[in-house]
């Protein structure tokens, strides 16, 4: 579903990934694990699509499409989600608005007939209910005046509504006290399925107790050091990341 | 002592001879030529309005949709009709109608003083020719069931407008003065409120002007203890516009909200000035200004604060907030604080920028278009400093107004449709 070669990124000239590679298959859920700093949100943000990331080398390819030409729009309506790391405050445009303008925009290029405000209420009552959003939260501004917590779980709800193909998580746990989490765990594990895939990012292991990946990976300095199963994100609690770097000889 | 209507007449045509049409060596006309605005009407500036233009069905057809209120329509500076049978403890009155019963009362209404805040030329010249108005005064604990809408259509080459509203003790209102003038020429306009103790206004001010025509407008308040004043200056309309309020907290506890929205495009010229004199203690002021201009139009945003020696506990806070959509767009913002005490609270805030690059692609990142996002963060930036409307129809016709000036503006407005503003989709 999501094969990525070789990406070179420079932010400000700056080299930040240094040659990823990631092949992530339909129903398949994979941790990105690394430090503070080592490029995991930069990641996350290039294959969304946001602006001032020169992509100097490799390519991103998702269902057999060219992810990197198109315009983050596009992106979410060929189904990628990204769950924001620091998710902005949006005054002014009702979150429940967005989703509708997000589903319909994305029901259109998929040429489905638009959801009518019945059904689509539904579904977002449906979901709010998943995540044990507060249905206030529905009619309020995207974001605004939430705290780090309610604005973690408002992305998850997000994802819950618009039904990605590939969501990217960026440090969806932390900012989450531990109920939060088990909640926003929930959300993610419900929409695990077959056709989906799920590529969490994180430096703690503590997400992977609720969400069971199938593979994990360990970025360090813009590079993918090291991948393995489940057993290793315990080790990377255990031990740190040195060992990683010392063991790739980096 | 009282001046006669006549006496009050000559002072005011001394004071206009003496200050003129304002210029822009004037500290507080720097940026707005209203001289040369008005320029095509430099001989006729002293001539009463000729006769009150037809209104036939222009009344209805200007009119806010779906307004329920108490509408007053205003032709060329003479009002039309009043209200058949207003609520008990509510005297409404033309201003013509009341020089000639009561002139002492009309004398009070056309009042203006050389020393006040943001005084200029044309006030005088306000003073010397407004024939007409609405004088509605309110009694002790009155609220007045509906809003008391008042539709100018103007049409005359120089309409000159006297309003006086009075609302006595625990009294409540919300007044809509709405300008919709056809042709050019000038619209100088001046309220003068009274707030009593405890008495509660809601000030909407909707400038919708043809292009062409300057209008000019004051607002004066005069606020009580414990009397909450909240005022909401749209400017849309009109080659060039400008907007005076100047906002008196004289009694302990007063409250005043000053919001205001100023779109601008083409080649268009919105400025507002406003003076909030805080000269009591445990007042609190809050303002939002917020501007979205396009084309070759220019704003100014002027926002003095004066915290007067007494007024301890001051709690003021002002912000305008400027969006420009086009490189050729151009604005002048300028808060302006004085305090002469040490126990306030104070902040304030002028920005001038761009759409935020953050939302816009959150925003797409949920599948919204590149320019619908635009859009959209334009409007909700806009309609912000519309919140604090609740009459829904009003709401809904400054909403339209904005987003027939917006670029693209029908298809977001199609896109909220069913959106009823509270965020309940419908
Ligand atoms: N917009 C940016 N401008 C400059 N440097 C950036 C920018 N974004 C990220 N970086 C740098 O890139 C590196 C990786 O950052 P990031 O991807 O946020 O890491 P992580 O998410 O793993 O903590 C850091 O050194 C960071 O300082
Ligand atoms: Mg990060």
């Amino acid at each position: 579903m999501l094969k990525i070669e070789n990406l070179h990124v420079r932010v400000d000239g700056k080299a930040i990934l240094k040659g990823i590679n990631l092949h992530v298959r339909a129903g398949e859920v994979h941790a990105i694990m690394g430090p503070n700093g080592s490029g995991k949100s930069t990641l996350s943000n290039v294959i969304a699509g946001r602006d001032g990331y020169e992509v100097s080398e490799g390519s991103i390819r998702f269902k057999g499409k060219d992810l990197l030409g198109m315009a983050p729009e596009e992106r979410a309506w060929e189904g990628v989600f990204l769950a924001f790391q620091y998710p902005v405050e949006i005054p002014g445009v009702n979150n429940t608005y967005l989703l509708k303008a997000g589903v319909n925009a994305r029901r259109r290029h998929l040429g489905l007939p638009e959801l009518d405000a019945m059904d689509f209420m539904q579904r977002v009552k449906e979901k709010a209910k998943l995540v044990e959003l507060d249905p206030s939260f529905l009619s309020r501004g995207v974001n605004e005046g939430f705290s780090g917590g309610e604005k973690k779980r408002n992305e998850i709800f997000q994802m819950a509504v618009l039904e990605p193909e590939l969501a990217l998580l960026d440090e969806t746990d932390s900012g989450l006290d531990i109920d939060a989490l088990r909640v926003v765990a929930g959300g993610v594990n419900r929409l695990r399925s077959p056709e989906r895939a799920i590529v969490m990012v994180t430096h703690y292991q503590r997400l992977l107790d609720y969400i069971q990946p199938d593979i994990v990976h360990v970025l360090v300095d813009g590079r993918i050091l090291k991948s393995g199963d489940k057993a290793l994100a315990l080790e990377l609690e255990a031990r740190g990341y040195d060992w990683v770097r010392e063991e790739a000889g980096a | 002592m009282s001046l006669s209507i006549e006496q009050l007449r000559a002072q005011a045509r001394d004071a206009f001879a003496r200050h003129g049409v304002p210029t822009r060596r004037l500290e507080h006309w720097k940026y707005t030529d209203v001289k040369r605005a008005l320029a095509p009407l430099a001989d006729n500036l002293l001539e009463l309005p000729s006769d009150p233009m037809p209104v036939d069905a222009l009344g209805d057809e200007l009119s806010i949709a779906g307004l329920d209120a108490w509408r007053i329509v205003i032709a060329d500076g003479v009002v039309l009709s009043l209200p058949d049978d207003p609520p008990q403890g509510v005297h409404v009155a033309s201003l013509a109608g009341q020089l000639h019963a009561q002139p002492e009362q009309g004398v009070a209404a056309l009042h203006f003083d050389e020393q006040a805040p943001l005084f200029n030329g044309l006030v005088a010249l306000n003073a010397a020719l407004a024939g007409d108005g609405i004088v509605i005064r309110l009694e002790d604990g009155v609220r007045l069931d509906k809003p008391l809408y008042l539709l100018h259509l103007s049409r005359g080459k120089a309409v000159h407008i006297r309003h006086r509203i009075q609302l006595g003790r625990h009294a409540e209102a919300t007044v809509i003065e709405h300008y919709a003038g056809m042709d050019a020429g000038l619209s100088n306009v001046i309220s003068r409120l009274h707030l009593a103790e405890g008495a509660r206004l809601h000030h909407v001010r909707v400038q919708q002007e043809a292009v062409g025509r300057t209008h000019i407008g004051r607002v004066e308040a005069e606020l009580e203890r414990h009397s909450q004043f909240v005022s909401h200056s749209v400017a849309l309309g009109a080659s060039l516009s400008r907007v005076d309020i100047v906002a008196e907290l004289r009694g302990p506890g007063a409250d005043c909200r000053l919001d205001g929205l100023y779109l601008t495009n083409g080649r268009q010229h919105a400025d507002h000035h406003t003076v909030i004199a805080h000269r009591a203690p445990h007042c609190r002021s809050r303002e939002m200004y917020r501007g979205v201009l396009d084309g070759r139009s220019r704003a100014v945003f002027n926002g003095r604060v004066v915290v007067h020696e007494g007024a301890v506990k001051t709690d003021s806070a002002q912000s305008n907030a400027n969006l420009l959509l086009s490189g050729r767009a151009e604005v002048d913002t300028k808060p302006e604080l004085e305090i002469y005490n040490d126990d306030v609270k104070c902040a304030h805030g002028a920005t001038i920028g761009q759409l935020d690059e953050n939302q816009l692609f959150y925003l797409k990142s949920r599948g919204l278009a590149h320019e619908e996002a635009r859009q959209l963060l334009t409007f909700a930036f806009a309609d912000e400093v519309l919140t604090g409307i609740a009459v829904p129809a009003l709401r809904r016709h400054i909403e339209h107004a904005a987003f027939s000036k917006l670029p693209h503006g029908e298809d977001i407005e199609g896109m909220l449709a069913g959106h009823d503003g509270t965020g309940e989709m419908a």
